[in-house]
């Protein structure tokens, strides 16, 4: 009964948010209908909300009538997951999405004041593709199905992967991200249906698409450092098809805040931001394809339905085209009236904005080639690591060079870059001779890894020296550039220690012995069968001495859940700050020693830390008083 | 011609060269990157070099799985054609006699070095091309 109430508020919203788009792209914009428009989203929105409020009740009060609770949740769980099993799977995620894409509008709405010129199109815009998920929620992957007229006692319980802390507010996090570009979007398709090209809508915008970054930074991270630990595969990264259709949005709305400032200031580059307004909103939905329509076999892939794919296909289609259309016909509106100067911030932001398509268009590639090669040649075929190195590896080090160079560049006019500058030739003499200690110091002449220390290095040292001047000289500095900008740096050398410095190695080892593993002993303590609430497990002991002495125990774990019968891989794992010592288990072997898995995994934290920091220098520009820029 | 003409001409040449010049490293990074994926028959009907790297999938042939120190051999078959692989190190989770597999590595006399083994978080996974039910 009560889903049914549930469900029949998500017909209202769905209905509400038409009339919404309605009223603002075919109805005769008066201040009376600016407020109509205003309220409607609004009411709309209530009613969705309420409609998801409801339904997380029936996850956590176990109503198993409802098919998709039933399916993804149990009663033994503790509240958290029944709440975040909501998510686990397609439906309830979905249903999440739209929530999210639904709040980011309603908080335009009132933070926005009503004689906006543009806000009555970019609330009807963000109605439109409201509804057309709506519809899709609704007819292709209903979450408010039921189980009649006997429901199920118990829940068939969510996938024990999925029951962890970073995982149940990971997909939140991301889905806040990706929707989050709707207001860019759809303030950017209002300003071209508006026609005026003298509206400076880029300011109002800028927070907005600086909070959706964020949170996609934060979302990608928080899946990077949750599969470090539960998968047990150690690494941070692994170019599986779905870690790249986030990477590609997050790229794009990089390259678009940054764009987006120099459209600020000087309405330069605007075919550039507005392109990438589009683009970053289309690569989310792309993503949400991906992953939903099972087109694509990955660890995160949702069941296949080749309904919903069509129709997403098709959804996406509509939105990219009809957007490109309106671009190609006010084309003439956006042209600069200039050119832009060489050696400007505006030309080193272009040169940017160049750099990052370039490696979307590479990631788009690798990500799509396999399926039509599949279709042309009947060869299955899929791209991996080595391809995607081949074009990061160079393409991020020349963006850093150009960033490096950058650093000192003034809007609207050239610079004379001189290399003998002090700042410039000091962080160069610094990073060269940085990078030469660390060749002989670890015996490497991969070229690549050097070339990312001295790039990451340069730009580490010419901030840290803008830092200085800044303090003593009271130089201008703009402290989230300086901060974000920073955080890249140390991503460069922390990836490129992590790659130069990590080993694994699988060991053998009896119980009460011990193995050597780079000047570590690895002594096989104890081994136990133990019983958790909803799982039982083997748990290793192992006591590890260090090369310097210190000795410490990892426990890790191989579990079996009872409800799906699944196995998991429990790592251990010894944090420090340079490096982490990383256990599994695997199998016993007929002579009673068991195969451990041991990795030394170095700077992998700075590697998350990193992100945190970027993050960190956009709250921070979020919550500033200043009109400033990036 | 005129000059501005003339600049705009250059610039558009310059470009056109620069993105197909961009455009064909790419995929020529592509193509010697790519992984090829075969079933045990595939893999019969095919000659492959040694030092190229390609996926092989099916299931792990009941009985076949030895393990010697940390070397782990098995077979992988479609039940038709089958192959030996030997991998180092710790197979996943869901790898089991019966089940399906997917190896990442070099093929060379017959055997089948993996570097790596996957078999997908998911206990309903069937490797691509195999249409089998599974016994067990």
């Amino acid at each position: 009964m009560i889903v049914e109430i549930s469900h029949f508020l998500s017909l209202l919203a769905t209905g509400l948010f038409f009339l919404a788009g309605y009223f603002s792209l075919f109805v005769s914009s008066t201040s009376y209908t600016s407020n109509l428009i205003s309220r409607t989203y609004s009411q709309a929105f209530l009613l969705l909300a309420s409609s998801f409020l409801i339904y997380v009740w029936l996850a956590v009060t176990d109503n198993f009538s409802v098919e998709y609770i039933a399916n993804h949740s149990n009663s033994a769980l503790p509240i958290f997951y029944k709440v975040s099993s909501i998510w686990s799977a397609h439906e309830g995620s979905m249903f999440l999405w739209i929530v999210f894409l639904s709040i980011w509008g309603f908080i335009f709405n009132i933070a926005v004041n009503n004689n906006d010129i543009l806000k009555p199109k970019t609330i009807g815009i963000v109605s439109f593709i409201l509804v057309g998920f709506l519809l899709f929620l609704l007819l292709t992957s209903n979450p408010f199905a039921t189980i009649l007229p006997i429901a199920p006692i118990n829940g068939a319980d969510i996938n024990p992967v999925l029951q962890d802390p970073a995982l149940a507010i990971h997909p939140p996090t991301l889905y806040l991200g990706y929707v989050g570009f709707v207001i860019p979007f759809a303030s950017s398709l209002a300003f071209l249906i508006n026609g005026d090209s003298n509206i400076k809508w880029e300011k109002s915008i800028k927070k907005w698409s600086v909070m959706a970054w964020v949170f996609l930074t934060i979302g990608i991270s928080l899946g990077s450092w949750w599969a470090y630990y539960e998968l047990g595969w150690g690494g941070y990264w692994f170019w599986d098809p779905v870690e790249n259709v986030a990477l590609m949005p997050w790229l794009a709305a990089t390259a678009f805040i940054h764009s987006l400032s120099v459209s600020i200031k000087s309405s330069h580059l605007r075919i550039w931001t507005i392109l990438l307004s589009i683009l970053v909103f289309s690569l989310s939905l792309f993503g949400a394809f991906i992953v939903r329509s099972g087109i694509i076999d990955s660890v995160h892939s949702f069941a296949n339905d080749p309904q919903r794919g069509l129709y997403l296909l098709a959804f996406i289609g509509i939105i990219i085209v009809t957007s490109v259309l309106l671009f190609i016909s006010r084309f003439s509106m956006i042209k600069p009236s200039s050119n832009i100067k060489t050696l400007s911030k505006e030309s080193f932001i272009s040169i940017n904005n160049i750099l990052f398509g370039t490696l979307i268009f590479a990631i788009m590639l690798g990500v799509t080639y396999p399926l039509f090669y599949e279709y042309l040649f009947d060869q299955k075929i899929s791209v991996g690591a080595p391809f995607y190195n081949a074009i990061f590896i160079p393409i991020v080090i020349l963006a850093s060079l150009f960033l490096f160079l950058s650093v000192d560049s003034k809007w609207s006019r050239g610079i004379t870059i001189d290399l003998f500058k002090k700042p410039i030739a000091f962080s160069a003499i610094f990073s060269i001779i940085f990078v030469i200690t660390i060749s002989f110091l670890f015996n490497t002449t991969d070229i690549f890894i050097l070339l990312s220390i001295f790039a990451g290095s340069l730009i580490i040292s010419r901030y840290f020296i803008e830092i200085f001047r800044y303090l003593f000289n009271k130089k201008y500095l703009n402290p989230y550039s300086a901060i974000a900008h920073l955080a890249l740096g140390l991503l460069l050398v922390s990836i490129s220690f992590n790659s130069l410095l990590s080993t694994e190695r699988a060991l053998n080892i009896k119980l009460n012995e011990y193995e050597e593993y780079e000047d570590m002993k690895v002594y096989f303590k104890d081994i136990k069968l133990i019983e958790g609430s909803n799982y039982d497990a083997v748990k290793a002991s192992f006591n590890i001495e260090d090369e310097k002495g210190n000795n410490f125990n990892l426990n890790p774990e191989k579990r079996r859940y009872f409800t799906r019968g699944q196995i998991t891989t429990e790592t251990a794992i010894h944090i420090t700050p340079i490096k982490d010592i990383y256990l599994t288990i695997g199998d016993q072997l007929d002579d009673g020693s068991w195969i451990v898995n041991i990795q030394i995994n170095f700077l992998i934290r700075w590697i998350w830390f990193s992100a945190a920091l970027m993050s960190f220098a956009g709250i921070m520009l979020i919550f500033s008083k200043k009109k400033s820029n990036i | 011609m005129n000059p501005i003409r003339k600049k705009r001409l250059y610039s558009i040449l310059f470009v056109f060269l620069f993105s197909v010049s961009g455009i064909s490293l790419i995929l020529y990074s592509l193509n010697s990157n790519l992984d090829f994926f075969f079933t045990p028959t595939e893999l019969k009907n095919n000659i492959i070099p040694p030092e190229k790297r390609i996926k092989i999938g099916g299931m792990v042939l009941e009985g076949s799985v030895e393990r010697n120190g940390s070397k782990v051999s098995f077979v992988i078959t479609d039940y038709e054609n089958s192959i030996k692989v030997i991998f180092e190190g710790i197979v996943p989770d869901l790898f089991q006699e019966g089940s399906g597999v997917v190896a990442l590595g070099y093929i060379n006399n017959q055997i089948f070095y993996a570097k790596e083994v996957l078999a997908k978080h998911d206990e309903n996974y069937m490797p691509p091309n195999i249409d089998i039910e599974n016994d067990s």
